[in-house]
């Protein structure tokens, strides 16, 4: 036996000396880099202005053709839609041949085909393109549109739109455009149910007639196929097609938003939040900014594991299965966007960690290394794109669009490897905007009021998934006025009568702070004095004291006298009947409708402070009880926003009704305050609370 | 255990057909058992380093579903001599790109190097199949991260969890009843030991294929592969679920959403890949579903506007696998009447013989498919990987298309009759609830 494994030993020794024995402890080091050749293309103008580039590609017996238009943006307006609509309905029908004459022709040859607004393109075996290019340039020089063509797609259309509706991730992107570019501009108009009705055949038929010109095109070839062949197909299927003269469009640059700016759409049932952080940024591509912002993006969200974006959010914090950021140079507006789809807790904690990149990047240059690598990276993406020959037929065109030097992609590398820290820091300030921000979150209801501290002035806008103003309310009926819901209330806590009996009144509770317990005590002689004492095992950390006119605020042993913002909020805790007193505060209430929380319809009443202070009120429609007042109050640009939820009511034995279990959301901190004990009318005098 | 058509270090020559140019390619068996596959193609200085491992979430266990993918996101965690996390710095800071996928029947992961950095995927790949090390926090990291991957994916997208209830209601006997993300208790009540035997299990040289492809020097790649794999042991024989029969029987079922048209799921189980009747199905879902003439479009999406959208797929695997067709309705449609526009599609299969015309259309759109698939390094690389672990028969990759070619009108109306039977049916209704849509 023992000789048997000495053998079998001997054996493996054997073995793992035929193979080199490598050094696994470390990476092996890298071969000569190997030279990056980009692949050539031809190109030629015909007569009636459409460029034509062929990049000639043996490798597989098929061959590609795309046609693209250079048009304007076009404001649609009330007829949203119809230039998308022009493009499917292209191939739709033409003059000679039915839509199911082309569509059973295309898939006899087992081609693809399509159609769009801005051009067509088709891809088929090299054996079958003479077939393929009759049926294009029939689509393309002689459509018909049918009208009845036209109403089927109208109604799929709509179909689309309400199947849109509970798709976190489109509705997200039509939101962040919208709100980006403005309604008003062609990147941000919404096709709606309506603007698709509106759309009628002559639309469709005109902007073909406009815009479907020879003179403003590219007709890519890519694949096998030979510059003769490609001649001699764009001379027979393409030189009938006549110039003609095509509107140009200019647009207002759309403007940014002056503070960061939360916008939302609730979505029921949502177990995760798609958040997006986007505004418009002026970066026209193969620019030099562009290439900046390229290397700039790649450090914070482009593709990769290594991104800032996605080490924090998810290899650090698990918050995500992926965040992402774009910096997208485009001819008219370009756009910034990063975020993620998050787990609801995370929400508010995940947009703090993309802002936290986003404004390191514009104070902290990025170190050599970092820098190096996003080269490497960046390099590795270039070599490898040179695999699909597409890549080169998208270089040739944009050295020709943009009227670049010829050698402009051959000197893509040399260009990278001079990007200094310093230029992205520089590029970095301009286009990364952490202050000027649409904050989107497609997400459940439940995370509105975290979300709403990002907000530069507190005042969210919410949009429902179609993108119109999302309504909380519904209005209240005609009889239910601010007065009467503030008399349910004081009826439903005990009465008019009995609370104006009460001469004071003290309660004892325990506030729970995450990680601490502390106790509270409040004492109180209505409409005239009022203290409250904060403690941690016995020993006070906290205590305001009103004495009708002063009030004085010690903590940790230091002292200061509060202001009046703090004296009125004392004096309106002091009066048990201040609903009904509120103008003589100088506050102004307002019955705003009636909304669903939690399930519970709700009286919702706005109270605006004469200083700014805005707090609304949430009183159970039921119950008569508040239930919920959520403040926010104005500091400089930006708002703190605080959330006080009532999760229940204690009785006395008289019926007078009192908070006594109470959550409160302030900047984040999550307090939840239990109240233990509460009396009426104990033996207190005004002395008592001198200062 | 299937034979095996094994060509030890001999490259193998392939025949002509057609005008496809012939992927060439030279395979061989390590001494552990390790599979390797070599395709050279100088036309791009990259290559793709790739190993597929024969496990997928059909080898878990009730109660332990999600595994398999759980475990290809920990094996980015590090090694004996990679750190942790650093696979994607090594890739990404040498210009590569990497990631993986996890199938019901395999899992494979990628890098896509600079050529001059064949060597570091080889060192990377070597290192995750012998020492692969995961520690507790990246367990606990992974786990919320692949929660987040569910939650992403799945429930919270329109009709997201479409794909895992009709799997659940086709498959009551085999481990198909789930797919890879699994669930999220699973993925909580796994233990640090079940990664330990899992690993030992399934990441042994004998249970995977090495497949390359790309600008490497043909010389040499041999020696460095003997180099960085030919010490790994040999594992276990992997012992593989065997599948068993389903009962008979349609299942149908009503799903409440809160998504607004209704939508209908119509899943059909069919025979395993590879054999003659898959290929009949396919073909069978090519006239269906491929393109705008096909029968549904024309039939339901076009002619009578039934639905904005209608397909028919075939969800091929290495045991009996599903054909699934689902549409979406157009507005006002109801469900009864989307499945009986398609039911009286389905029964003209098995009843009337397909015209001579549409018989060619099929045909040539399969080769156009196959020609233009391998386009890719990375594509072909895990291609050949598939057909070797599946088949056997790693040049499938030039003539598989000679299996459907074989295939007669006849195959296809028998298939039809033969598999397209209620009794072999799921039917699955999803339908607007709208106290769903209460916050």
């Amino acid at each position: 036996m023992k000789k048997y494994i000495s053998s079998i030993c001997a054996l493996m020794i054997a073995v793992a000396g035929m193979a080199q024995k490598v050094d696994r402890s470390k990476a092996p080091a890298a071969g000569p880099a190997p030279k990056i050749q980009i692949g050539s293309y031809q190109n030629f103008t015909m007569d009636n202005g459409l460029k034509v580039i062929v990049v000639e590609n043996h490798k597989l017996p098929n061959v590609s053709y795309s046609l693209q238009l250079e048009i304007d943006p076009i404001k649609e307006g009330e007829k949203a839609g119809y230039v998308s609509f022009a493009g499917d309905m292209m191939s739709k029908g033409t003059t000679t041949r039915s839509k199911d004459e082309i569509t059973s022709s295309i898939d006899f040859i087992g081609a693809q085909f399509s159609s769009g607004s801005d051009g067509i393109f088709g891809a088929c075996l090299t054996k079958h393109s003479e077939k393929m290019l009759e049926i294009f340039s029939d689509v393309l020089l002689q459509p018909s549109f049918p009208e009845t063509e036209l109403e089927k797609a109208k109604k799929k259309t709509i179909s689309g739109l309400i199947s849109e509706k509970t798709d976190p991730n489109s509705i997200s992107s039509k939101i962040g455009n919208m709100v980006t570019y403005g309604k008003n501009h062609p990147y941000g108009e919404q096709m709606t149910e309506e603007t698709v009705k509106n759309i009628t055949r002559e639309d469709i038929v005109n902007y073909y007639n406009n815009y479907f010109k020879p003179n403003i095109a590219y007709l890519i070839i890519v694949g096998d196929i030979t510059m003769e062949t490609a001649k001699a197909q764009a001379n027979k299927y393409f030189a009938s097609w006549t110039r003609g003269d095509v509107p140009k469009m200019k647009f207002r640059a759309p403007k940014l938003p002056g503070g960061n700016e939360v916008v939302f759409v609730p979505m029921p049932g949502a177990v995760q939040s798609v958040i997006n952080i986007t505004y418009p940024i002026d970066l026209i591509p193969t620019t030099q900014d562009a290439l900046v912002a390229s290397v700039l993006n790649n450090i914070l969200g482009g593709s990769g594991f290594q991104t800032r974006l996605m080490q924090n959010l998810r290899e650090d914090k698990a918050y995500t299965y992926g965040a992402y950021s774009d910096i997208a140079a485009d001819d008219y507006v370009g756009n910034f966007s990063a975020g993620a789809s998050v787990r609801n807790e995370v929400t508010d904690s995940s947009i703090t960690q993309i802002m936290f990149e986003i404004s390191k990047l514009t104070t902290e240059a990025v170190d050599d290394k970092t820098l190096q690598i996003v080269k490497n990276i960046m390099t590795g993406q270039f070599a490898r794109s040179l695999e699909r020959p597409q890549t080169v037929a998208r270089f040739a065109k944009n050295i020709d669009k943009y009227g670049l030097p010829k050698n402009f992609y051959e000197t893509y590398l040399e260009r990278l490897n001079a990007v200094t820290s310093m230029d992205i820091l520089t590029l970095a300030k301009r286009v990364l905007l952490p202050n000027n921000a649409y904050i989107t979150v497609v997400g459940n209801k439940e995370i509105e009021s975290k979300i709403t501290a990002f907000d530069a002035d507190g005042k969210i806008l919410k949009f429902n998934p179609d993108g119109s103003v999302f309504v909380d309310m519904r209005p209240a009926p005609a009889d239910v006025t601010t007065q009467v819901v503030f008399n349910n209330y004081i009826q439903a806590v005990g009465g008019k009568d009995k609370i104006a009996k009460i001469k004071s009144f003290e309660q004892k509770g325990k506030f729970d702070v995450g990680m601490a317990k502390l106790d509270m005590q409040s004492v109180c002689i209505a409409n005239t004095a009022l203290r409250m004492v904060v403690s941690m095992n016995g020993n006070a950390m906290m205590t305001q004291t009103w004495d009708g006119t002063k009030m004085q605020i010690s903590q940790m042993g230091q002292s200061m006298e509060a202001g009046e913002a703090e004296i009125l909020q004392a004096k309106i805790q002091s009066d048990l009947l201040a609903e009904l007193h509120y103008a003589d505060f100088g506050i102004q209430s307002q019955l705003k409708g009636i909304e669903v929380v939690n399930g519970a319809d709700m009286y919702v009443i706005e109270n605006i402070y004469a200083n700014g202070l805005v707090s609304t009120d949430y009183f159970d429609v039921k119950t008569g009880l508040r239930m919920k007042t959520i403040t926010v109050q104005k500091v400089g640009e930006t708002a703190q926003t605080s959330e006080t939820t009532i999760v229940s009511y204690g009785e006395t034995k008289d019926g007078i009704k009192y908070p006594s279990v109470v959550k409160q959301n302030a900047g984040g901190q999550m307090v939840e305050i239990t109240i233990s004990e509460f009396n009426l009318n104990p033996k207190v005098k005004k002395k008592d609370f001198k200062i | 255990m299937k034979k095996r058509i094994l060509l030890f270090l001999t490259a193998a020559f392939i025949g002509q057909l057609g005008m496809a140019q012939q992927i060439k390619f030279s395979e061989y068996n390590l001494k552990n058992g390790l599979h390797v596959i070599l395709h050279e193609d100088h036309s791009t200085p990259i290559v793709a380093v790739t190993v597929l491992y024969h496990v997928g979430s059909k080898n878990e266990q009730v109660g332990r579903t999600g595994m398999a993918h759980f475990f290809e996101h920990l094996l980015f965690e590090g090694s004996d001599n990679i750190g942790r996390g650093e696979y994607a710095k090594y890739v990404e800071n040498a210009g590569g790109g990497l990631n993986a996928n996890t199938s019901q029947d395999r899992t494979f992961y990628y890098d896509l190097l600079p050529s001059n950095q064949l060597e570091l995927g080889l060192w990377l790949e070597s290192e995750r199949m012998m020492h692969a090390k995961v520690e507790k926090e990246g367990i606990e990291t992974q786990r919320e991260v692949v929660k987040e991957e569910k939650r992403q994916r799945y429930d919270n997208q329109p009709y997201g969890n479409l794909f895992p209830e009709t799997l659940k209601r086709a498959y009551k006997n085999n481990t198909y009843a789930w797919a890879p993300i699994g669930s999220l208790d699973d993925l909580n009540a796994a233990k640090d030991q079940d990664f330990v035997d899992f690993y030992h299990t399934y990441y042994v040289p004998n249970n995977a294929v090495l497949s390359i492809a790309g600008d490497f020097n043909p010389d040499q790649i041999k020696k460095l592969i003997d180099s960085y794999f030919g010490e790994i042991p040999r594992g276990k024989d992997i012992v593989r679920p065997t599948f068993k029969e389903e009962p008979k029987g349609e299942v149908r079922d009503v799903i409440k959403v809160k998504d607004q048209l209704p939508l209908l799921v119509q899943a059909y189980r069919i025979p395993a890949q590879g054999t003659n009747e898959f290929y009949a199905v396919d073909m069978l879902n090519t006239l269906l579903s491929n393109g705008e003439s096909s029968r549904l479009n024309k039939s339901i999406v076009d002619e009578q506007e039934l639905a904005m959208y209608c397909g028919a797929f075939t969800f091929n695997l290495e045991d009996p696998g599903l054909t699934l067709a689902f549409a979406m309705a157009n507005m006002g449609v109801e469900t009864n009447n989307l499945e009986t526009a398609i039911n009286a599609e389905v029964e003209k299969l098995k009843t009337t013989p397909i015209t001579d015309g549409e018989y060619q259309k099929l045909r040539n759109q399969i080769e156009s498919d196959f020609i233009s698939r391998n386009s890719s390094m990375a594509g072909i690389a895990e291609s050949l990987a598939n057909y070797y672990t599946y088949y056997g028969e790693t040049n499938l990759i030039n003539t598989e298309i000679d299996r459907y070619m074989k295939v007669t009108k006849e195959d296809m109306m028998k298939a039809a009759k033969t598999y397209y039977t209620p009794e072999n049916r799921v039917t699955i209704y999803f339908e607007h609830d709208p106290s769903l849509l209460k916050q």
